[in-house]
């Protein structure tokens, strides 16, 4: 990693970069979308917790998130459990738009990153990961701290 | 004239169910073969949730309520048990289901049971239950009822709270019902 990318990696927990051609200098593009408050419920091994967070965009501009991933879980999916008929479902969200200068609520009983099959235990004071991409190229690192609410 | 409502209380969060019937049977067996039956806990208040262990966001957050309305219940808590009833036999043995339930509180009990205890359970207690999304591996997840259902110290069945149900307005309710 070049001396500028180590600065730039230090100072900021997201993370977006666009690097152009070779000889030229690299594209760094504002970020515009940070998380805060994120959190998860403990997890045995194997079993599943859910991140919780605020995604805020201060850009003038709105996106949608595409894609979520992580290493720690089995599968990582974008869900929004709902209640329908007394009953309640958890569907897969393919993307989720983030509007311009707004933020989304991730949390429970509606929309959140399911982490099925967790790949370690998760007990209070751990921190679990993972990465929502976006439709801007942009992506950025949920690290959320489990703790039990 | 006599003020209306003068002498009622607060009212209950939950729905209440108009005619309320005896509790359908819940007998299980146990993580540690110990036989649990409803019917055994007339006196107590009984909480029963209908769920799964990989249930990621509903299920864990229906039972930290749990925990925190049996905190806010004090020394009356142990007059209340907390039932969590897995609906996913084919992953959630009866230890499973036990030790999820104790992550929220050492006093909850967590049972599972046969594909065929389970489905005559759903039928006595007019409940379903069905795995969702792929199915084609282990990582599914099941829609299963959303309401805690409580029964009352005489045994029938009172009343069914939503999920989401602030644990101080479940513990004010639960104290009533002791």
């Amino acid at each position: 990693m070049k001396t500028w990318q180590k600065i730039f990696a230090s100072c900021c927990s997201v993370l977006v970069l666009t690097v152009a051609a070779c000889d030229r200098a690299p594209v760094v593009t504002p970020v515009t979308l940070t998380v805060h408050n994120a959190w998860a419920r403990p997890a045995d091994s194997g079993s599943s917790t859910a991140l919780y967070f605020i995604l805020a965009n201060s850009g003038h501009g709105a996106d949608t998130l595409v894609g979520v991933a992580s290493t720690e879980a089995e599968v990582t999916e974008l869900h929004v459990s709902t209640q329908r008929g007394g009953m309640m479902h958890m569907s897969q969200v393919r993307t989720l738009p983030v509007p311009a200068e707004d933020s989304v609520t991730f949390r429970p009983l509606g929309a959140h990153v399911m982490m099925m099959r967790v790949l370690r235990r998760l007990t209070v004071a751990d921190t679990v990961a993972a990465t929502l991409t976006f439709s801007s190229g942009q992506q950025v690192v949920v690290r959320a701290g489990v703790r039990p609410n | 004239m006599l003020p209306l409502f003068a002498s009622c209380g607060e009212p209950m969060r939950g729905i209440a169910i108009g005619d309320a019937e005896p509790a359908p049977p819940l007998q299980l067996t146990a993580f540690d073969g110990a036989r649990f039956d409803i019917a055994a806990h007339k006196g107590s208040v009984v909480l029963v949730y209908f769920g799964y262990t990989h249930c990621p966001d509903v299920c864990p957050t229906t039972l930290s309520d749990w925990a925190k309305a049996r905190r806010a219940l004090e020394d009356d808590s142990a007059k209340v048990k907390f039932v969590f009833v897995s609906v996913d036999p084919e992953r959630d043995t009866p230890e499973l289901a036990q030790v999820y339930a104790r992550q929220f509180d050492r006093a909850f009990i967590g049972l599972s049971g046969t594909v065929e205890e389970i489905e005559s359970l759903k039928t006595a207690w007019n409940i379903a239950a069905y795995p969702e999304g792929d199915t084609r591996g282990r990582a599914y997840s099941v829609a299963h009822p959303a309401y805690t259902f409580v029964v009352g110290r005489d045994g029938r069945l009172r009343y069914l709270y939503e999920p989401g149900v602030r644990s101080e307005d479940l513990a004010k309710d639960l104290r009533k019902l002791l």
